[in-house]
């Protein structure tokens, strides 16, 4: 199976009656393996909600979810433990870096590896690894705290690859950084999934982040659509 | 990695803060319980220290410390000739104003046959000087009345001399204890509290022999007599009220807490509540503030039972290093107390019981509601 994410009549409904607020109303799509996407759409249309319930953090109202070849919604998930999902299958980036504050650079990298049972060392090696990579390496020990904005997104990015995901949601993930860096930034993204096979969902703002893309994902009218990436430029 | 020491040792000075704020209030509340259990303590030290067998008083009376009593003193001699009774002493029990340095102090005086058979000072409280040993004019009085062996102290119109200091040694209602001769004691009773007598005997009117009555005589048993057999017969055959050692400590001690432990008790109960909800509140506090590290955590994927135990683990922590703490500051503070404070190891544990259930408790409902909220609204993302 080459989708690694798949939707089907996708609906998200916050509240009722009254104060009821359609988000979501019947989106359809795919993002295969190795695939950049960017979603995009106004402040407010849905897109992190989206990406939540693709996560397993938000519970759509009705439709279908699958997450490799693993339906996981079927208007009601069809797994008990949601955190176990994201732990084997999902990294997650934010617009800000949410680096457990109390844990050094290295142990927030490794913390979930650790948990899932990897050993320390490996865990260890595969953080170090990253951080190379990231030019962050020097900073192993030091607390997030004692890093720039800059390099605490790079932290968080290295902890959502450390367990070699097969999915990568990535909320935002340059709205903090400058033009280089973001470009930098995505430019990674793409590298990581093409070279581990991997779907990444990056929601932007930023339309110069948009060539770096494979396809556009747009909210539309509480749907998602797909957009060529030259008649947005 | 564990996580509850990683948490800690970041914010470890807000850590010990509040360990040491909470032992404390811990230590408050153990501070409280001393005092109660102190005058609980404090109320049987005299029975204790006479520790007769019984209590032979007043016809139809609680006495000798619930209420008065008065008794021939000689019953002490007929009551040799019941079977068992091994030996006898009459006591008289009576609270005045006592003369210290530059104040008075009410003290309960003790007066009690110096040549006879029970002497009631305990020697494990005789810290200086010798039991009295003249007829009169010597007297034992208690440290905290600050007298010296040899000095004088002057009652009425007659000079006693202090030759010996005991430690410790208070009534149910923590007054100092004074002992004296029976006759010295009998001459203040005397002079301090019936003046009408002494009026009578001014306009020449025969008084009673006032000095011929007592409050209670104690009963020491031979070996292999019980109590409650020899209290009967005693009864019996004198018409007087027989009370058991374990009467007494119980009337003491029933006594006491109804007069003003119960005040104190109930104090304590409920600063035992207070402090419970206070300690409950902080480290509810505590795992609420905690909301968008263990939201990050739940988003990456951690399972809730790693998140679940790092809470319980640093409560836990609080709560040994709060107890550690609070007995630590108790044990520090608790003889610059002017009465006499108690404090008792079961005590603590059991309050560390108490805090440690309602401290996992409140955690527990802290982590319900982390657990529960929507870690994407937690982040603000
Ligand atoms: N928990 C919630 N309850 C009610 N409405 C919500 C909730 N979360 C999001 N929304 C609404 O859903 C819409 C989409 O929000 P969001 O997904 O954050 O948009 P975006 O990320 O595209 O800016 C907004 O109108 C927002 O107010
Ligand atoms: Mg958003």
């Amino acid at each position: 199976m080459d989708n690694s994410i798949k939707v089907e009549n996708l609906v998200k409904i916050f509240g009722k009656g009254e104060t009821k607020v359609e988000v979501i109303n019947g989106a359809n799509f795919e993002v295969k393996k190795g695939e950049l996407v960017a979603l995009i759409a106004p402040s407010g249309a849905g897109k992190t909600t989206l990406l939540m319930m693709i996560g397993c953090v938000e519970t759509p109202t009705s439709g279908k979810i699958y997450l490799g070849d693993e339906k996981v919604y079927d208007n009601k998930w069809l797994i008990k433990d949601t955190t176990k999902i994201r732990r084997d299958k999902i990294g997650f980036i934010f617009q800000a870096p949410n680096l457990v504050p109390f844990l050094n650079v290295i142990e927030n990298v490794t913390l979930l590896s650790v948990t899932k049972g990897i050993s320390k060392e490996n865990a260890n090696k595969k953080a170090m690894e990253l951080f190379t990579y990231f030019d962050i390496a020097e900073k192993a020990n030091f607390m997030p705290s004692e890093l720039s904005g800059g390099q605490q997104q790079r932290v968080a990015i290295a902890r959502a690859l450390a367990t070699e995901p097969e999915i990568i949601l990535a909320d935002e993930p340059t709205a903090a950084l400058d033009k280089t860096r973001s470009i930098d930034v995505v430019k990674m993204l793409k590298k990581i999934a093409v070279e581990q096979n991997v779907a990444v969902i990056m929601v932007t703002h930023d339309e110069d982040m948009l060539p770096l893309c494979d396809r556009i994902l747009q909210i539309k009218d509480k749907k998602v659509i797909n957009k060529k990436i030259d008649k947005i430029i | 990695m564990n996580l509850a020491y990683k948490d800690i040792k970041h914010t470890l000075g807000k850590f010990l803060i509040t360990a040491m704020g909470v032992g404390m209030l811990l230590g408050v509340v153990l501070i409280m319980i001393g005092v109660y259990r102190g005058m609980i303590y404090d109320a049987k030290v005299l029975v204790n220290d006479i520790n007769p067998d019984l209590w032979v008083v007043q016809e139809d009376k609680m006495g000798p410390f619930a209420e008065s009593s008065k008794i021939h003193r000689d019953l002490k001699n007929y009551l040799k000739s019941v079977e068992g009774v091994d030996k006898t002493a009459a006591y008289t029990f009576q609270t005045i104003e006592f003369p210290l340095k530059t104040k008075f102090t009410k003290a309960m005086i003790v007066g009690y046959d110096v040549f006879g058979e029970i002497t009631p000072i305990n020697p494990k409280r005789l810290i200086k000087g010798r039991n009295i040993n003249k007829s009169h004019y010597e007297i034992v009085v208690t440290d905290k009345m600050r007298y010296k062996i040899g000095d004088k102290i002057k009652l009425l119109n007659d000079i006693y001399t202090v030759v010996g200091i005991t430690h410790g040694t208070v009534d149910s209602g923590g007054n100092p204890i004074v002992y004296m001769s029976l006759s010295d004691a009998n001459k203040i009773q005397f002079n301090y509290t019936n003046p009408r007598i002494r009026n009578d005997r001014a306009r020449g009117i025969k008084a009673n022999r006032d000095s011929d009555l007592v409050n209670t005589i104690v009963v020491k048993l031979k070996k292999g007599y019980l109590s409650d057999l020899v209290a009967k017969n005693i009864k019996k055959e004198f018409n007087k009220n027989v009370f058991t050692q374990k009467d007494e400590l119980f009337f003491l001690s029933r006594h006491v807490i109804e007069k003003s432990s119960k005040q104190i008790g109930s104090f304590t109960v409920i600063l035992i509540i207070v402090s419970t909800i206070i300690i409950g509140l902080i480290i509810y506090t505590m795992t609420l503030e905690k909301m968008k590290e263990i939201a990050i955590m739940k988003l990456i994927g951690i399972p809730n039972s790693k998140i679940v135990n790092m809470i319980l683990q640093e409560t836990v922590v609080l709560g040994v290093l709060a107890f550690i703490s609070g007995n630590i500051f108790s044990h520090l503070i608790y003889n610059k107390f002017p009465k006499r404070v108690l404090l008792d190891l079961n005590d603590a544990e059991i309050l560390f019981v108490i805090v440690l259930v309602a401290s996992i408790l409140s955690s527990l409902i802290g982590i319900y509601k982390v657990i529960k909220v929507n870690p994407q609204e937690a982040i603000g993302g």
